[in-house]
């Protein structure tokens, strides 16, 4: 596993630009965060790579308009944090339904 | 106070922009609305794809930014096919398109698809516009992306009610990057290296791609191949770039390139690539691509390094730039002569032996063409196994001279393209070359052609089969033709007719002649003559096949030339 940090101006889209890259090669994306970062934003990739795929993808990561910088390696103490507890709100249950039939309706 | 679609178009004209393609519809009718007096010449296509391919080929003749409008829905979708082929062939091109009303985003509203979304692995750059005031910046940074660096597509979406708004508009506005850290591969010292590997090379060769058309740095390439003379092959989108008349010149390289240019390829210790992707149709089997060479890859786009292979010395910057340095470096520097290298990869014993069998009288079709075309005609070529015929037997030295859509291969792209093309250069010969599947998927523009009175001269190599694929079927599917049989196509001739468009059929026979007949020759000499739009439809063998060859998941040496 790798650690991957990218720093990008949070314009339309650029995050979804540097997710592409990834699912394009049809790479698992285990871990993704995503912070504001001063005046930018950073997203953290954790992903299953080869050297040659670290290569492209750190290629493909530069050459998007508003990635401005590509690291390779960092830290990994983001990741050691605890989720927080979270209350699903979709999909949305009826009175008296359950989540479960509300899933298979909207599925 | 101007609304927003006249700031649109006032934006669009303060880019250099005077003509666009487009097709209206509901979310778009704003800017429709406005475009009357506006400055901006509209050509109304039959599709939305006849229109984004049209832009294209526009954009590829002239090297600027090409425009192609369409509404919300399945106007915009029918113009992702171009958007995914300017993505592959680097073509600069801005679509604008409209979109339901910002209020009703993300509700499934009437004709709403969220083409931001879906195009975003296809464009360079991208911009969902909510209002008026977002307009004028976003068009200049639209065009900035489209045309800078290695050029792309750009989606411009924007909402009926920001098309409607009015505001004070001081002008179109300027875009100015915030300056980002480039790695410098290359470096300045970059020529050193490559001469170094020069130097000690037993076996080099050029390998040159569309990179340096679009840099327009074919003069400095030229010169720079005069100096080295070493073997020097193209890509499809490279042809023309290196005079076909030159000696060292071996022809086009890859899966159905020639004999000399895929052997030397292979063979070769030093591959020096200019702006070229390699691609899988120009390396075979990548992992055995090139396997004796160290790999100089003169790029723009850091992101197309090391994807067939890893190169030795990645060169990246704008080839105008890196070329002449190169060039300039050389100076007077002693390179070996290879002169025992060049005359095996040059040798007779290379050349083409056309072993074209059942293909042979429509490559001879296209040479009696070609033979009459004037030195700065624009051949546009569809998708098949014409598209190869028609590449492999290019010998003009027009940096723009043969367009056709070569990483998509989008069927249908030809004669909406020709269309651009024409349109660009109105006193140039434009030879649009289809096949009958490719024809149909976009025949509809024959209307356009026949509203605008363009002279384009569109041959259909009418073998009734999708050709490519039933070559493929016939070498590795054991001749199993599943659904490639196109036996009951309409009549061609008839059908142009229809759309007030001459038109003519040439049996295969009349190729058999030699020397050709005169009766053919006039009618070829009619054809390319006519200052109106002219088809030619030739019957070619069903069963004819490009050769050379290189199956998939073989090597460049391991080219087949018949079944």
């Amino acid at each position: 596993m790798q650690v991957f940090g990218i720093r990008y101006r949070n314009t339309q889209g650029t995050l979804m630009r540097i997710l592409n890259a990834v699912s394009r090669r049809g790479i698992e994306l285990p871990y993704v965060q995503a912070t504001p970062a001063e005046h930018s934003h950073t997203v953290t990739l954790l992903l299953e790579v080869g050297p040659k795929q670290m290569g492209q993808l750190c290629r493909d990561w530069q050459a998007i308009v508003d990635v401005t910088e590509v690291r390779v390696g960092g830290r990994l103490s983001v990741m050691a944090k605890p989720a927080p507890s979270w209350t699903p709100a979709y999909p949305p249950v009826s009175a008296g339904g359950s989540v479960e039939a509300a899933r298979t309706a909207s599925a | 106070m101007p609304r927003g679609a006249e700031i649109v178009l006032a934006c669009l004209l303060g880019e250099g922009v005077d003509l666009a393609f487009g097709y209206p519809g509901g979310a778009i009718m704003p800017l429709y609305d406005a475009l009357e007096g506006s400055g901006i010449r509209h050509i109304l296509t039959r599709h939305e794809q006849g229109a984004v391919f049209a832009a294209e080929g526009y954009a590829r003749a002239t090297g600027k930014v090409g425009v192609a409008i369409a509404t919300s829905g399945p106007g915009a979708t029918n113009l992702v096919t171009g958007i995914a082929d300017a993505k592959m062939d680097s073509v600069p091109l801005v679509t604008i398109t409209g979109q339901v009303r910002s209020p009703l985003l993300g509700t499934d509203a009437f004709q709403e698809t969220d083409i931001f979304g879906l195009t975003l692995s296809l464009t360079k750059w991208s911009r969902l516009v909510r209002s008026i005031e977002e307009i004028p910046a976003a068009i200049a940074e639209g065009f900035y992306w489209a045309r800078s660096g290695r050029p792309g597509p750009v989606v411009i979406d924007i909402t009926t009610d920001a098309l409607k708004a009015n505001m004070e508009f001081a002008g179109p506005a300027k875009y100015q990057p915030a300056p980002q850290a480039v790695d410098a591969y290359g470096g300045e010292k970059f020529p050193a290296a490559v001469i170094a590997l020069l130097e000690t090379a037993k076996r080099p060769v050029a390998l040159v791609g569309a990179g340096v058309k679009l840099a327009g740095a074919t003069r400095p390439l030229r010169e720079l191949l005069d100096r080295l003379r070493i073997p020097t092959m193209a890509t499809v989108h490279g042809l023309g770039a290196v005079p076909a008349e030159a000696p060292y010149y071996l022809g086009m390289v890859g899966m159905h390139g020639t004999r000399a240019a895929n052997l030397a390829l292979d063979e070769s210790d030093l591959l020096l690539v200019f702006g070229a992707r390699l691609d899988d149709r120009v390396t075979g089997e990548p992992t055995r691509f090139a396997p004796h060479a160290r790999i100089v890859h003169f790029e723009i786009d850091p992101s197309q390094l090391d994807r067939a292979r890893t190169c030795d010395l990645p060169v990246v910057g704008d080839l105008a730039d890196t070329i002449p340095a190169f060039l300039d470096a050389l100076g007077r520097v002693a390179l070996p002569d290879w002169k025992g290298w060049k005359a095996v990869a040059e040798g007779p014993e290379r050349a083409e032996t056309d072993p074209r069998g059942l293909a042979q009288p429509t490559v001879r079709l296209l040479d009696e063409l070609y033979r009459r075309l004037p030195q700065d005609s624009v051949v546009v070529a569809d998708v098949g196994q014409h598209q190869m015929w028609a590449a492999q037997r290019y010998r003009a030295s027009s940096p723009r001279g043969f367009i056709t859509s070569g990483g998509l291969g989008a069927m249908g792209f030809a004669l909406p393209a020709a269309i651009g093309v024409q349109l660009a250069k109105p006193d140039t010969t434009v030879l649009s070359i289809s096949g009958d599947g490719g024809f149909q998927m976009n025949i509809q523009e024959l209307a356009t052609v026949q509203r605008l009175g363009l002279p384009i001269k569109m041959v259909i190599i009418d073998n009734k089969y999708l050709g490519m694929v039933r070559q493929w079927q016939q070498l590795f599917y054991k001749r199993n033709y599943a659904e490639t049989d196109l036996s009951d196509n309409p009549d061609f001739v008839a059908i142009s007719q229809a759309y007030r468009i001459h038109a003519e059929r040439l049996g295969e026979d009349a190729m058999r002649e030699i020397p050709l007949g005169g009766e053919a020759g006039g009618l070829l000499d009619g054809f390319l003559a006519s200052r109106e739009p002219e088809l030619l439809v030739f019957d070619c063998h069903p069963e004819a096949n490009v050769y050379p060859m290189v199956p998939a998941g073989a090597a460049l040496s391991e080219m087949v030339f018949e079944e």
